[in-house]
C-alpha cells in the first residue's frame, strides 16, 4: 500500500492558495480577497495519478518565514518542528504570476530549510493579458525545482501539479541560498555549537525564539547570543540576500511590458482608495446594497410570510384539536417563520459582500478605512476583522489573530460587537418596516437610509469605541499595516453562491435551533397558567363584553374591516358578483360583523391568557425596567430571550403573539396591530422603535460571542466588560431616544 | 388521542429544554467540546493561551 504523502501549501495571502487546496481535495471552501482570511489551518486528502494519496494541509498565508502575527507563526512552527505529526514532505509555495517577484521571497526561505518544494505560479492565465513573459524551464533551473503553471479560475494546471506532487522524490532538496554569508564568523559559531543542524532552520529558529525539537538540540546557552540590535541588522541583510538570489533569478526568465498591462488598474485603484471619491463610491456602494436589500428581497419575504401562516392555519384546520396541535400551529410554525422570512435579505446582504470580495474591491476598502482608522489607534488589519463583523462577530473576533500587536488586537476584540452583525439584520428589518415610512427622497427609500445609517452608528460606534479604549489602555506599539491589491476580476458566481449558500445555511441553521427550542418553550409559558384568573379567562373575558363591549381596539378593527369590505363591494367585481342589491349587502355585512366579534372576542380572551400566564407573571416583572424604554412587558420577554442571541427577537414575538391567535396573519400584520397600554396608539411606533433599534445597535446580546471573547482574550474579565458596558450603554442611548422621542 | 398529544406536547418540550441545557449551561468537557491546543505561540502576553 503506497504511503500517503503530507503536503504543506504555503503561499502569501490572496495567491489563491484556498482555490488550489478545493481543487485538489475537491473540500469547499470560502475565497476571499482581503488579507488574513485563511486563520486556521485546513486539511484534505488528494487522489494522485500514481494511485497514491496526498494529506494536503492549508496552512495560514503568510508573506514570510520572518513571523509578525500569530497564523503566520503557525507556519514557521511547523516548519520547524520535524517532530510534529504534520511535518510535510513537500512544500507546496503558491505564489500569483502578477507578484512573482515578492511572492518568491516565501519560497527561497521554505525550500533553504531544506524540504522537498514544489513551486506553483497560479493565475497562469493572465500572463498575456498582463503582457508577461516567463520562461518556466529557465526559471525552474534558476530555483532548482519544478513548476506548475495554474489557473484556479480555467481550472487548469492542477493535473499536471498532481503529477509533480506524485513524484516529488525527484526534486532537490538543496538550498537557494548560502545563508552564512549574512555573518560568517556568527555562522560559524553556530556550526560548531550544532554541527549536524540545518544552519538556516537554526537561524530561523533563533532568530524567531522558537525551540528547536530535534534529537541534537543542545541547551540554549551554548549557541552564541546575539543582541536584539544585531539580530534586526542580520534579518535585513537575509532579505538583502534573498532579493538579489530572486533578481537574479527572473532577471531573464520574467519580463513584463508594463506599458499595455498597468494601465487600467492604476486607474480603477486611483479613484477607489482617493481620499475623498474612494469614501463617496464606497457609501454610494453600500446605499446600492440596502436599497436592494429593501426592495427586492421584499416579494420573496412576503412570499414566505404568507406560506407560513398559511401553513399555521392548515395545521390548525386539519390535524385533531389539542396541545400538539396548537403547539405545532402556534409555536413551531411561528417561530421557526419569525427567522425564515429573512432568508431573502440575509441572502442578498451575502450575495453583494461576496461580489465585493470576489472582484477585489473589499481589499481596497481595507486600504481606504486604513486612513481613516490611523487617529483611532486602529489599522487597516482591525479593518478586516470590522468588516468581518458584519456578517458574525464570532468569525470575526478570531480573525483578529492576524494582528501581532496585542493591545491592537484586545481593542478589536472589545470593539467588534458593535459591527452590525447579521443577526441584527431581522430585527433592524421588521422594525423599520413597521416605523419608518415606505416612502423616499430623491429616489432613496427613508427604509434603506435608516438601515444604512445604523450599518454606519454600529461602525462609528466601534471606532469611537476604540478611540476611547486606546487611550485608557495605552497602547505601546504601532505597527504597519501592509494590504495585499488582488487584481481585479470577474466574481466567480460559483464563488458567490457558494457564499451566499453557506451563510444563509449557517445562519438558519445556528440560529433557528435556538429559536426553535426557544419558540417551544415560551408557547408552553404563554399557555399554561397557575392563577385563577388563567383558568376562568373565558368567563371573566366574556362577563366584561357583555357589561362593557369588546376593546376599543376591537371595535376599530371590526369597523375598518367592514369599511374596507363596503368599499370592495362598489370596486371589486369579485366581491359585486357575490352580492348584489341593498338588502344581501346588509345581510352580508351583518353576518361579517358577527364573525369578525366572535373572533375579536376569542382575541381578547386569548389576550387575557396570555396577560395571567406563566409568561405573563414573568413579563410583567422586568416591565418596570423596560417600560421607560417603551416596551411592554411582551418585547421584555423578547429582549430577554434574544440575549442568547439578538435574531431570537423576531421569533419570540412572532411566538407570543401568535398564543391563541386563531386569526391567519402575517407576523409584520400581528406586530402592527399590537396597540400601547392606552389601546389607541400602536405599540411601535416611532419613539418605541427607535429606542428597540438603538437598544439592539449597542446591547451585548450574543452569549456565543462572549464566550469566544472569553477564549480569545484567556479571561472572564474583558467580555464581562463588554456585557456591561455595552448593556448600560445601550439601555441609556434607548431610554433618552424614546424619552425624546415619545 | 388527547394523551398521546400530551404525551408527544411534553416530550418536544423536553427536547427543547434538554437542547437549550446542553448548549448554555452545560460545561465544556460534557458537551464534548475540541480539545484544548496547548502549544503556545510564544509570544509574551499574546493573549491566545
Amino acid at each position: 500500500m503506497n504511503k500517503s504523502i503530507r503536503v504543506a501549501l504555503i503561499g502569501n495571502p490572496n495567491t489563491g492558495k484556498t482555490s488550489i487546496f478545493n481543487q485538489l481535495t475537491g473540500l469547499k471552501q470560502k475565497v476571499g480577497n482581503y488579507p488574513g482570511i485563511t486563520v486556521e489551518k485546513k486539511e484534505g486528502i488528494c487522489k494522485l495519478p500514481n494511485r497514491a494519496k496526498a494529506h494536503i494541509f492549508d496552512l495560514p498565508g503568510t508573506y514570510s518565514l520572518n513571523t509578525n502575527s500569530l497564523d503566520e507563526r503557525v507556519v514557521a512552527e511547523l516548519l520547524l518542528d520535524q517532530k510534529d505529526g504534520d511535518y510535510p514532505d513537500l512544500a507546496v509555495v503558491i505564489t500569483e504570476v502578477e507578484n512573482l517577484k515578492r511572492n518568491l521571497f516565501l519560497f527561497t526561505q521554505v525550500k533553504d530549510l531544506r524540504i522537498p518544494t514544489l513551486l506553483v505560479i497560479n493565475m497562469a492565465d493572465l500572463i498575456p493579458k498582463k503582457g508577461i513573459s516567463l520562461n518556466v524551464d529557465a526559471l525552474e533551473k534558476k530555483l532548482d525545482t519544478k513548476i506548475a503553471l495554474v489557473s484556479t479560475r480555467k481550472g487548469s494546471g492542477i493535473l499536471h501539479l498532481k503529477e509533480l506532487i506524485a513524484n516529488y522524490h525527484n526534486l532537490s532538496a538543496g538550498p537557494t541560498t548560502v545563508i552564512s554569508k549574512i555573518a560568517p564568523e556568527y555562522f560559524s559559531k553556530l556550526k560548531q555549537a550544532l554541527p549536524t543542524e540545518n544552519l538556516y532552520r537554526l537561524w530561523l529558529a533563533i532568530a524567531q525564539k522558537m525551540s528547536l525539537e530535534t534529537k541534537n538540540a543542545i541547551p540554549p546557552a551554548s549557541l552564541p547570543i546575539l543582541s536584539h540590535k544585531d539580530l534586526k541588522q542580520l534579518q535585513h541583510r537575509e532579505t538583502v540576500l534573498r532579493y538579489q538570489f530572486i533578481n537574479n533569478a527572473l532577471k531573464e526568465t520574467y519580463l513584463v511590458d508594463f506599458k499595455t498591462a498597468k494601465g487600467f488598474r492604476a486607474v480603477l485603484d486611483k479613484t477607489f482608495t482617493h481620499k475623498v471619491f474612494g469614501y463617496i463610491l464606497f457609501f454610494m456602494i453600500l446605499l446600492t446594497i440596502f436599497q436592494a436589500i429593501f426592495d427586492w428581497s421584499s416579494y420573496p419575504s412576503d412570499f414566505i410570510d404568507a406560506q407560513f401562516s398559511e401553513i399555521s392555519g392548515w395545521i390548525k384546520s386539519n390535524f385533531p384539536a389539542g396541545i400538539l396541535t396548537d403547539l405545532l400551529a402556534e409555536g413551531v410554525i411561528s417561530g421557526i417563520g419569525g427567522i425564515a422570512v429573512f432568508i431573502p435579505q440575509i441572502a442578498f446582504l451575502f450575495f453583494f459582500i461576496s461580489l465585493l470580495e470576489e472582484s477585489g474591491y473589499m481589499s481596497r476598502v481595507v486600504f481606504l478605512m486604513d486612513r481613516l482608522m490611523r487617529p483611532f489607534g486602529l489599522s487597516g488589519k482591525s479593518v478586516v476583522p470590522l468588516i468581518s463583523g458584519t456578517a458574525c462577530a464570532i468569525p470575526a473576533v478570531m480573525a483578529t489573530r492576524t494582528i501581532e500587536n496585542w493591545k491592537e488586537r484586545l481593542i478589536t476584540i472589545l470593539v467588534i460587537p458593535f459591527t452590525t452583525c447579521s443577526a441584527r439584520l431581522p430585527v433592524y428589518l421588521i422594525l423599520i418596516a413597521l416605523v419608518i415610512p415606505d416612502d423616499s427622497i430623491l429616489g432613496l427609500s427613508y427604509q434603506a437610509l435608516t438601515l444604512m445609517l445604523l450599518y454606519l452608528l454600529g461602525f462609528g460606534m466601534a471606532i469611537f469605541s476604540a478611540m476611547v479604549l486606546n487611550r485608557i489602555l495605552k497602547m505601546e506599539n504601532r505597527v504597519f499595516f501592509i494590504a495585499e491589491m488582488p487584481n481585479y476580476r470577474l466574481p466567480l458566481l460559483k464563488n458567490v453562491g457558494y457564499t451566499v449558500l453557506e451563510k444563509t445555511k449557517s445562519f438558519v441553521i445556528g440560529a433557528g435551533k435556538i429559536i426553535l427550542a426557544l419558540a417551544i418553550i415560551l408557547w408552553f409559558l404563554g399557555s399554561n397558567g397557575f392563577s385563577k384568573n388563567f383558568r376562568n379567562a373565558e368567563t371573566i373575558v366574556s362577563e366584561r363584553i357583555e357589561k362593557q363591549g369588546l376593546t376599543p381596539y376591537s371595535k376599530n378593527y371590526i369597523k375598518n374591516n367592514i369599511d374596507l369590505y363596503l368599499k370592495n363591494i362598489h370596486t371589486s367585481p369579485t366581491d359585486r358578483d357575490q352580492v348584489s342589491g341593498k338588502r344581501a349587502i346588509q345581510d352580508s355585512v351583518r353576518i361579517r360583523t358577527r364573525n369578525l366579534e366572535e373572533n375579536a372576542k376569542r382575541q381578547e380572551i386569548a389576550s387575557y391568557k396570555l396577560e395571567h400566564s406563566y409568561m405573563g407573571y414573568a413579563g410583567k416583572g422586568i416591565e418596570p425596567l423596560v417600560k421607560p424604554l417603551g416596551y411592554d412587558w411582551k418585547i421584555g420577554i423578547a429582549v430577554l430571550t434574544s440575549f442568547a442571541a439578538r435574531e431570537v427577537f423576531v421569533g419570540t414575538l412572532a411566538t407570543i403573539y401568535s398564543v391563541g391567535n386563531d386569526q391567519e396573519e402575517t407576523i409584520k400584520n400581528r406586530m402592527a396591530g399590537e396597540l400601547d397600554e392606552s389601546g389607541e396608539k400602536p405599540l411601535f411606533n416611532l419613539a418605541s422603535g427607535i429606542s428597540l433599534m438603538l437598544f439592539y445597535a449597542f446591547a451585548m446580546q450574543c452569549m456565543s460571542t462572549l464566550a469566544v471573547v472569553k477564549k480569545e482574550t484567556n479571561s472572564w474579565r474583558w467580555p464581562l466588560v463588554q456585557l456591561l458596558f455595552m448593556s448600560a450603554f445601550a439601555y441609556l442611548v434607548a431610554l433618552t431616544a424614546f424619552q425624546l422621542l415619545k | 388521542m388527547e394523551l398521546l398529544q400530551q404525551i408527544l406536547a411534553y416530550s418536544i418540550l423536553m427536547v427543547a429544554v434538554g437542547y437549550l441545557v446542553w448548549r448554555y449551561l452545560l460545561p465544556k468537557p460534557v458537551t464534548g467540546s475540541k480539545k484544548e491546543d496547548t502549544k503556545a505561540c510564544g509570544q509574551n502576553d499574546c493573549g491566545c493561551r
